[in-house]
């Protein structure tokens, strides 16, 4: 509850600086209609405490990342770490791969500059986890030609 | 109820068959469940005929084969599928090989003692494409393109061949030879092209061409 309440002061100091072109991309939800009053830090705070549960299965966290995707924002950095949590928790580390790579195509369509500046930020979790970047692994070129499914 | 149980159990029951789907649920939630679906210590194996669970297994087994489901997918069918909307499909690509199923175990430890090439065939195992792959330019534009023009132009041959054969349009009467050559006399006594032209070339006194 205490999360919930920071004073403004508080929430600057502890935010990290951001890009001006943070401000322009949908990182903020906004209250289009009248009966979702969440605040950006509540919406944060939902999502962090759902990657975070200790018991968390891989089902979820497949719920989770596809709920997330389909929402018109790219998550915070520390949501993003929370999932990779999550996936060391259950072994998997081709879901929390392919986790990266919607995040990284979902920045691309925005600008060149979120990717890079996401990868700082996670980088702490990611050397602590031991995650391979899609850029470790040579994804973020194509690397098979395989037949499209609309071709078969 | 415990994996040994499950697989005494008939599904004629509804209510049993939504406890198995349930609970094969929870637990093949885990990237390397063991219980219900691969519940021998020998790794499934594609060859072998497939074990006997649960409601969706059952049904789909013939279109997915041995595949571990691991999420709800689309709308909730175990069926793989590469979305960008939907990164995380309902099964893994491939089914467990003995040389993933130790790959598998190896992930359960430090991931920095996996090796890349490690990580890409865990990655390969669970997908099909990368992001990359299937959302990489197709070119399908330059055959719309081709194909676009190519039955304009054929159409309008069509057309220009169908109006020939159909249509006989005579020519007007002003074409005919007894009409060019009164045509060429009155040039010729209007005088056009006195001077390079049509009239330098006839001689007037005699009434013939010049030689």
């Amino acid at each position: 509850m205490a999360l919930l309440f920071r004073s403004s002061l508080i929430q600057s100091l502890t935010k990290t600086t951001r890009p001006m072109w943070m401000a322009m991309t949908s990182t903020t939800r906004r209250n289009m209609s009248s009966h979702n009053k969440e605040t950006d830090e509540e919406f944060d705070e939902r999502w962090k405490a759902y990657f975070e549960r200790p018991s968390i299965d891989g089902w979820d966290i497949r719920q989770g990342i596809n709920h997330m995707n389909r929402l018109d924002l790219i998550p915070e950095p520390e949501i993003i770490s929370a999932c990779l949590q999550a996936c060391r928790r259950v072994n998997d580390h081709s879901l929390a791969v392919r986790y990266l790579e919607t995040i990284r195509y979902k920045s691309n369509a925005i600008s060149k500059q979120v990717w890079p500046w996401i990868l700082q930020e996670i980088r702490p979790t990611l050397d602590k986890i031991g995650v391979a970047t899609p850029e470790d692994l040579g994804y973020d070129k194509p690397e098979l030609a395989l037949k499209s499914v609309d071709d078969m | 109820m415990s994996g040994f149980l499950l697989r005494q159990v008939k599904l004629s029951q509804p209510q049993l068959a939504s406890l198995l789907q349930h609970q094969c649920r929870a637990e093949a939630s885990t990237s390397s469940s063991a219980t219900v679906v691969q519940n021998n210590p020998v790794v499934l194996d594609n060859r072998k005929p497939a074990p006997q669970i649960d409601a969706d297994r059952m049904r789909m087994h013939p279109r997915i084969g041995n595949r571990e489901i691991v999420g709800y997918g689309l709308k909730g069918k175990p069926e793989y599928f590469d979305l960008v909307m939907f990164p995380c499909p309902s099964i893994r690509w491939e089914a467990d090989s003995p040389a993933i199923a130790e790959l598998r175990k190896k992930e359960k430890g430090d991931w920095k003692q996996l090796s890349t090439a490690e990580k890409k065939q865990l990655y390969r195992s669970s997908f099909r494409q990368t992001f990359e792959e299937f959302t990489a330019p197709t070119g399908i534009w330059k055959w719309a393109i081709g194909w676009t023009l190519l039955s304009i132009a054929g159409a309008t041959l069509a057309y220009d061949g169908w109006r020939r054969i159909c249509y006989r349009f005579e020519g007007p009467d002003s074409m005919k030879d007894a009409k060019l050559k009164k045509q060429l006399e009155y040039h010729i006594a209007a005088r056009q092209g006195p001077m390079t032209g049509l009239a330098s070339k006839w001689d007037y006194e005699t009434g013939t061409w010049k030689k």
